[in-house]
C-alpha cells in the first residue's frame, strides 16, 4: 500500500477513533472512595494491611498507609495506578501538589487539593 | 531456487478491517453495556503504538529482511510456493511464535520488547494494536532462521507471520465469551487470550500460542480463563504514563539502569539482562514464579488448580 494512502488513513483512524470515544465520554478519570480506594491498592500490593485510606475531595488520588509505609494511589484513565511514597520530590504549587517519582514508568502526578488537606496529606506523607 | 517470490503486506491491507472492527466492537460495547471497555487515552496511546509498530517496520524491515535473504542463499533446499507448504509454513510459523512469546515472557531481554503490548489495563480491539517498536532489537528474527533454512521462501515466512499477526487481531475482545468446545480446544480464542493479559498470580506466564492453543497444551503452559478468577488486565507494576516513548522504551530503560550500576558480578549482570522479569541479585524484586508462591502462601486453597499446579519456591 502506497505511503501516500497509508500515512492518512493511520492518521484519520486514530483521530477519528479518539474524538469518538472522547464526545462519548470516555475520557473521565476514575472517582475513588475510601473502600475502592483499598482496593485498588491492594491490587497491587496484595501483601499489605492497609491501615487507613484519604481520598481527596476531588476523588483522583488517595494517601494509602501500610504496615509498609505511605503510598499514593491515583486515577489513571478511568483506572488506577499505586506506587510507594519511597523516593520523590515535592513540588508545592499553591492549590496544586505536583509529585515526582523518581521512576521512569511513573514520572509526575499532580493532586488537586485544598490547603486543609495539603496540609493533612503532607503531613501523613512522612509518616515512616 | 526460487529468487523472487512475493506476497502482499496483509498487515498493512487490514488496516481499515481494523479501523472499521474497533469502531465496531465500541458501538457494539456503548450499545449493549457490556462486552468490554474503552478509555480515550489508553486507546489513543495504543493505536500510537501499532502506527510506530507499522513505522519501523517500514524503517527497519530492510535489517530482517536481509539475514532472512542470506539465511536463503545458504540452504540448499527449496519447498516452492505450493499452497501446502504455504500451509505447513503457516502451522510451522505459528510454533516458532509459540517459542518466540514464551521467550517474550520469561528473558527479560525480550520481555523489554514485548511488554509494551501488556501495559493496557484495558482489553480491546485497540490491545491488539499495542505493539512494539524494538522487536528488531531483540534479534527474535533468529528464531525463524530453521524455518528458511528448511527451505520456505523468506517472503512466504513472513506472509504467513502476517496472517498470524491478523488472526491475533479479534481475540483480544471481552465482547465474545467462550466459543464451542472444539475451537477452544485447537485454537486461540479471546478467552484464551484474556487469560493471558490476565496479571492476576494464575494468569502469569500462560497461553503463548499465536494461532493454535494446542501448542500450550503440548508444552504445560494452557491455563483456563476461570470464571471465578476474573481476568485483570494489566502489567504486576501498572504503567502510570500514557507517554507512547516511555511506554516504549521503560523496560530497556529499566534493564539499562539495572545492568550498569555499580558493584554487581557479571552473571548477576547477565541474569538482569537475561534472566526472568523481576529477577533481582539481592532478592528485593518478584518473578512470576515467586508472585505465584506468595499468591498461594495466602491463598492455599488454589494449590493444584489451573496456574498453580507445578510446584513453587518458597514464597519468602
Amino acid at each position: 500500500m502506497p505511503l501516500t494512502v497509508l500515512i492518512p488513513m493511520v492518521v484519520l483512524g486514530i483521530a477519528g477513533i479518539a474524538l469518538l470515544l472522547h464526545l462519548a465520554g470516555r475520557s473521565q478519570r476514575c472517582v475513588l472512595t475510601p473502600v475502592s480506594a483499598e482496593m485498588a491498592w491492594l491490587r497491587q500490593f496484595p501483601g499489605d494491611r492497609v491501615a487507613e485510606a484519604t481520598v481527596a475531595r476531588d476523588g483522583h488520588a488517595a494517601l494509602i498507609l501500610t504496615d509498609h509505609g505511605p503510598g499514593l494511589l491515583w486515577a489513571f484513565g478511568a483506572d488506577t495506578v499505586a506506587r510507594r511514597l519511597l523516593d520523590y520530590d515535592l513540588i508545592d504549587r499553591g492549590d496544586r501538589l505536583r509529585v515526582v517519582f523518581h521512576d521512569f514508568t511513573a514520572p509526575t502526578v499532580t493532586l488537586t487539593l485544598d490547603p486543609f488537606e495539603r496540609r493533612h496529606w503532607l503531613n501523613r506523607m512522612q509518616t515512616p | 531456487m526460487t529468487q523472487r517470490l512475493t506476497y502482499p503486506d496483509v498487515v498493512q491491507m487490514a488496516v481499515p478491517v481494523f479501523v472499521a472492527l474497533i469502531l465496531a466492537e465500541f458501538l457494539w460495547i456503548a450499545w449493549r453495556g457490556r462486552g468490554g471497555r474503552y478509555e480515550t487515552r489508553d486507546a489513543l496511546t495504543s493505536l500510537i503504538m501499532g502506527a510506530g509498530n507499522v513505522a519501523v517496520g517500514i524503517a527497519l524491515g530492510f535489517v530482517t529482511w536481509r539475514f532472512f535473504m542470506w539465511l536463503w542463499q545458504l540452504t540448499p533446499l527449496d519447498l516452492g510456493h505450493g499452497w501446502w507448504v504455504v500451509a505447513l509454513c503457516f502451522v510451522l510459523d505459528d510454533l516458532r511464535y509459540y517459542w518466540v512469546h514464551r521467550f517474550g515472557h520469561r528473558i527479560r531481554w525480550v520481555w523489554a520488547s514485548h511488554v509494551n503490548h501488556h501495559s493496557s489495563q484495558h482489553y480491546n480491539l485497540t490491545t491488539a494494536l499495542r505493539q512494539t517498536w524494538t522487536g528488531t532489537f531483540t534479534f527474535m528474527m533468529i528464531v525463524r532462521a530453521p524455518l528458511i533454512l528448511l527451505g520456505f521462501h523468506p517472503a512466504m515466512v513472513l506472509f504467513c507471520g502476517g496472517l498470524n499477526l491478523i488472526y491475533q487481531f479479534w481475540i483480544h475482545t471481552e465482547a465474545i465469551g467462550k466459543l464451542p468446545r472444539w475451537i477452544e480446544a485447537v485454537m486461540n480464542t479471546p478467552s484464551h487470550h484474556r487469560a493471558h493479559h490476565g496479571r492476576n498470580p494464575r494468569y502469569l506466564d500462560c497461553n503463548y500460542a499465536g494461532v493454535f492453543i494446542v501448542w500450550d497444551r503440548m508444552f504445560g503452559t494452557f491455563v483456563p480463563e476461570l470464571g471465578e478468577d476474573r481476568v485483570d488486565y494489566g502489567l504486576v507494576h501498572n504503567l502510570g504514563t500514557f507517554n507512547p516513548l516511555r511506554v516504549a522504551f521503560h523496560e530497556w530503560v529499566g534493564l539499562i539502569r539495572d545492568v550498569i550500576r555499580p558493584g554487581l558480578s557479571l552473571r548477576q549482570r547477565l541474569g538482569y539482562a537475561f534472566g526472568p522479569p523481576g529477577y533481582s541479585h539481592d532478592g528485593s524484586r518478584d518473578t512470576s514464579d515467586r508472585i505465584k508462591a506468595q499468591h498461594l502462601a495466602r491463598h492455599p486453597e488454589d494449590a493444584g488448580t489451573p496456574g498453580f499446579e507445578a510446584p513453587r519456591p518458597p514464597a519468602e
